[in-house]
């Protein structure tokens, strides 16, 4: 399952419970009754004292999972990404000029070999930009910022072949819509 | 029983009269800014391919400016008028900022629908400064004026509301450190405790404005090159905390009236008091989650994003939607329209907070981030949260001015269509963000084309919405007219 | 990490301040960008006084750094030799945790040139530092893997070339440094890389004024900078507004009692 369901089926699960909850509660309001202070005190205490431990086991289990890259390993190679009102420039070479950037914007897709690290030096020409990688098939991998004055690194492994599309993430201006970029996975073969 | 506004002979009928203004002045806001989002929905489901795209991003900037500043005002406008049965803040201050508000509100129009300046509310450093022919400078300079005001102006009423609690109040009493303490005396209304944290934090983020508007005249002449990751923290800061703590208000609202309603009491306990603290510390650290994707920021404040994300979410929410619970369980809880709205409003605070969560989640937000997942869950705390619990205050206010207490019949048919409406519309952003669909986007490209369809179905719901607000806000607006006619003749 | 480069262009806005070709254009060091992480072809070297070896062999255990020279050289060879070894005095010795590799790419070199070379810097072997000779046709290889080169300047009586440090792990180029001299500050940059330290980003050229967090690229920590106190003085300004509202300072016996209006 992709990590998009994983979370929409967490946020699901845990908001039926609390709408229940909610309904339980709204059902039995009728009854006057004087509640008892100190076992709602405890079951107060208790409550905030089990949504505190989830949290910390929610955290324990995610924090281990950033999305950041650690240096241990070695990329087989490197794409440049320059992100530019309106398109993204992406190449094997740096892209440092308008020119250049044209010209990596326009060329053709850039090939990335299956199956291997590759690491996305990305960064922004003019303003804020998100460089969002999706699958072939229209679902969002990753992405992260193309912020002008930082060159962000962004590391993938990608599995199946294809034209990958990159879509814009940040609002840059008014053809944000249709900012994109493109690059091909290719086969290696042997694996 | 007691009245959530009995204590209204505290108010005087200028106050009254203010807070009718105010309740119209949002609720006009409100539909007008409805409205703005229908035609953005519509726009991404391709009703408009003749209009240029531009126009989607400026109605997108006005639209979530709109809705943000009323509904800022709206809560600030309950917690002045609620504040007044234990302090006195002014009164011509609050029609100072009113005056401000509209003045701001008009020039951000202006340079929104007339100079197509749309670089999104939070104006993201540096898009302004590069229109790429979309919009001329003076539209930028309108806009920036426009934000100064409002600034300017509700930071000058928020440090009113604080004055006030300060003459009667000390600053440790109204935090209720004596509560941590254990004593029990002298008694502080969590209205008072939960609005001094709620106002000292805005007064951070009204400063982080001012600042980023420094910024980026700085910027823009040619006196300094800013660094964009700065005025992102910055603006996020500010962006962040406005929205955060214009829920906090609407729950400072629910405090004090959900009591009424439940016939039972509701303190500032220990775990109140010590939960309203907790939200001091961590809600400054909390923005940090809108800055996961800059892997410029160094892992660590990444790490103290998500964990302030996290435990921020249980004081307030755990603590408070806990008490709204308990409140009513077996109390013989009065359901009015009121009262619904009330329930409904927390109801909606937890499924937001629950959404944002899981957003907050640094790997997860690696797929969601600026996806409709981010409007879902801001919205559902927003519309179906905090402006419910406004709403709230304001029925029942113009109900007590006017006298007149009862529901009109069909008020179940109405909330039902308002929750229907409202679900229905969120439901399509959750289902798009977790495609993968772009927030902010004018129109879809082929990859993510279930977002026209997404985006026409919410705008049926959106159509759902209206229809009930529009019912139920033009009773409530002739009870506010009325009940501001009543006070001017009374005064 | 190739920060000084990109940045250089960038702020420049110059185009083609560097090749874009791999060829590398006449008479420039080469380009970083270009053979970043490529493999490096395990040619057989020949160590002064010891018997032939591949290189896979010097980058099995830790990483390697290599430089090409040649012995006769009156340019930049030994100046640039010289700083390197000052920058292993502060950036850390060769045999914790990698070896230097210092390669004639001049068929006339002997072994024996190699040593006098050694010496005439100070450096040695139990130190980590192998000076070695190698096939021309092998170092033509090397050469061209890694976008160095050498000519052959008659009138001068003197090879043309850039002066180059690479630091491989486990046979990729990583890092490849340029410049007439190394200081200690890059090297502990480049030290850091081959020990797996990564940050996810880096500044482009320092024309901005406050940042938030200034990089360090010698320790690859982040410290916080000016911008930084801009980011607090929101929260500052908020808690001094509290103060001054509420004046906790002033020991007032009795706040002012509430009266309904
Ligand atoms: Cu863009």
């Amino acid at each position: 399952m992709i990590p998009q369901y994983k979370a929409l089926l967490a946020f699901l699960i845990i908001t039926a419970a609390a709408t229940a909850t909610f309904l339980w509660v709204t059902r039995n309001t009728a009854n006057k009754e004087r509640l008892n202070p100190e076992a709602v005190s405890k079951l107060r205490s208790r409550f905030a004292i089990t949504c505190a431990l989830l949290l910390i086991a929610a955290l324990a289990l995610t924090l281990p999972h950033l999305p950041y890259p650690r240096g241990s390993e070695i990329p087989d190679k490197v794409v440049f990404v320059a992100a530019k009102q309106f398109a993204f420039g992406l190449s094997e070479a740096p892209i440092a000029s308008d020119a250049q950037w044209e010209a990596a914007s326009q060329g053709p897709a850039v090939r990335i070999p299956a199956n291997r690290l590759v690491e996305f030096r990305v960064t922004s020409l003019d303003v804020n930009h998100g460089f969002g990688v999706y699958s072939p098939g229209g679902t969002l991998l990753a992405q992260t910022q193309a912020m002008p004055g930082y060159v962000n690194r962004l590391r993938l492994r990608l599995q199946n072949p294809g034209r990958y599309p990159v879509l814009c993430l940040e609002l840059c201006g008014m053809e944000h819509h249709s900012m994109r970029g493109i690059f091909e996975v290719f086969a290696t073969g042997k694996e | 029983m007691s009245s959530p506004t009995s204590a209204s002979s505290a108010a005087t009928p200028r106050l009254r009269r203010n807070t009718m203004l105010w309740a119209l002045l949002a609720m006009a806001l409100f539909l007008v800014s409805t409205l703005l989002g229908l035609f953005l929905r519509l726009f991404q489901g391709n009703s408009f391919p003749a209009v240029e795209p531009v126009w989607f991003y400026s109605a997108l900037t006005l639209h979530a400016l709109i809705m943000v500043g009323a509904w800022f005002l709206g809560s600030m406008a309950g917690v002045h008028y609620l504040l007044s049965r234990y302090v006195r803040p002014s009164s011509a201050i609050s029609e100072l900022a009113m005056g401000g508000s509209v003045v701001g509100v008009v020039l951000i129009s202006i340079s929104t629908l007339l100079g197509k300046f749309g670089v999104g509310w939070y104006f993201l450093f540096p898009l302004p400064l590069y229109p790429n022919g979309a919009w001329s400078p003076w539209a930028t300079i309108v806009f920036f004026a426009g934000l100064a005001i409002l600034a300017v102006f509700w930071l000058a009423w928020v440090l009113d509301l604080l004055r006030a609690i300060a003459r009667r109040y000390s600053l440790s009493m109204a935090l209720g450190w004596h509560i941590l303490r254990g004593a029990k005396e002298p008694e502080v209304p969590p209205l008072v405790l939960i609005t001094t944290v709620s106002l000292v934090v805005v007064t951070a983020a009204l400063v982080a404005a001012a600042l980023v508007l420094a910024l980026f005249v700085l910027h823009g002449s040619g006196r300094a090159n800013v660094d964009a990751l700065l005025m992102k923290n910055l603006t996020f800061l500010f962006g962040h905390i406005i929205v955060n703590i214009t829920l906090y208000l609407g729950v400072a609202i629910l405090y004090e009236l959900l009591p009424a309603f439940a016939g039972r009491p509701w303190k500032t306990s220990w775990l109140v008091a010590f939960a309203w603290n907790a939200v001091l510390l961590l809600v400054l650290f909390a923005y940090l989650h809108h800055l996961y994707m800059d892997f410029a920021q160094p892992r660590w404040v990444q790490v103290v994003g998500q964990t302030a994300s996290y435990f921020l979410s249980l004081p307030a929410a755990a603590v408070s939607v806990f008490g709204s619970l308990a409140l009513i369980y077996r109390s013989g809880f009065r359901w009015t329209m009121a009262s619904r709205l009330l329930v409904c409003g927390v109801l909606g605070w937890v499924i937001g907070g629950i959404a944002a969560v899981v957003d907050a989640t640094v790997a997860v937000n690696s797929v969601f981030h600026n996806t409709l997942w981010v409007p879902a869950h801001f919205h559902t705390y927003y519309l179906m949260g905090v402006v419910l619990m406004v709403l709230a205050f304001f029925d029942h206010l113009s109900r007590e001015l006017t006298g007149s207490d009862t529901d009109v019949p069909a008020a179940g048919w109405i909330l039902s269509l308002l929750l229907l409406g409202g679900y229905g519309f969120l439901a399509m952003f959750y289902y798009g963000g977790a495609t993968s669909v772009p927030r902010r986007f004018a129109t879809y490209p082929e990859e993510t084309l279930q977002g026209v369809i997404q985006a026409r179905v919410a705008a049926a719901f959106v159509v759902l919405l209206l229809a009930a607000l529009v019912i139920y806000l033009s009773r409530m607006a002739a009870r506010c007219l009325r009940a501001f006619a009543l006070c001017r003749n009374a005064s | 990490m190739t920060f000084p480069r990109i940045a250089a262009c960038l702020a420049a806005g110059a185009a083609a301040l560097w090749g874009q070709s791999p060829a590398g254009s006449l008479n420039q060091p080469p380009n970083e960008d270009l053979y970043l992480y490529h493999s490096v072809p395990d040619i057989l070297v020949r160590p002064a006084g010891k018997p032939a070896m591949p290189l896979s062999e010097l980058w099995r255990e830790r990483p390697l750094l290599i430089t090409m020279v040649f012995t006769r050289c009156a340019g930049v060879c030994y100046p640039f030799l010289r700083s390197l070894r000052t920058a292993t005095e502060s950036a850390g010795k060769p045999p914790s945790g990698y070896g230097i590799l210092v390669l004639s790419f001049d068929s006339r070199d002997t072994a024996s040139d190699m040593k006098a070379a050694a010496a005439g810097i100070g450096a040695r072997a139990d130190e980590g530092w192998i000076f070695a000779t190698a096939a021309e046709e092998s170092v033509r290889r090397l050469a061209e893997a890694t976008g160095f080169w050498f000519r052959w300047d008659g009138e001068r009586r003197q090879f043309d070339h850039p002066a180059v440090l690479l630091a491989v792990k486990h046979g990729r180029l990583v890092r490849l440094f340029t410049g007439g001299r190394i200081p200690a500050e890059s090297l502990g940059a480049i030290l850091r890389d081959l020990a797996g330290g990564f940050v996810p980003s880096y500044p482009l050229a320092d024309k901005t004024s406050f940042r938030c967090f200034q990089y360090n690229a010698a320790t690859g920590s982040y410290s916080l900078d000016w911008g930084a106190v801009l980011l607090v003085l929101p929260g500052a300004a908020a808690f001094l507004a509290a103060l001054l509202t509420f004046r906790p300072w002033r020991r007032k016996c009795a706040r002012a009692p509430f009266q309904a209006a």
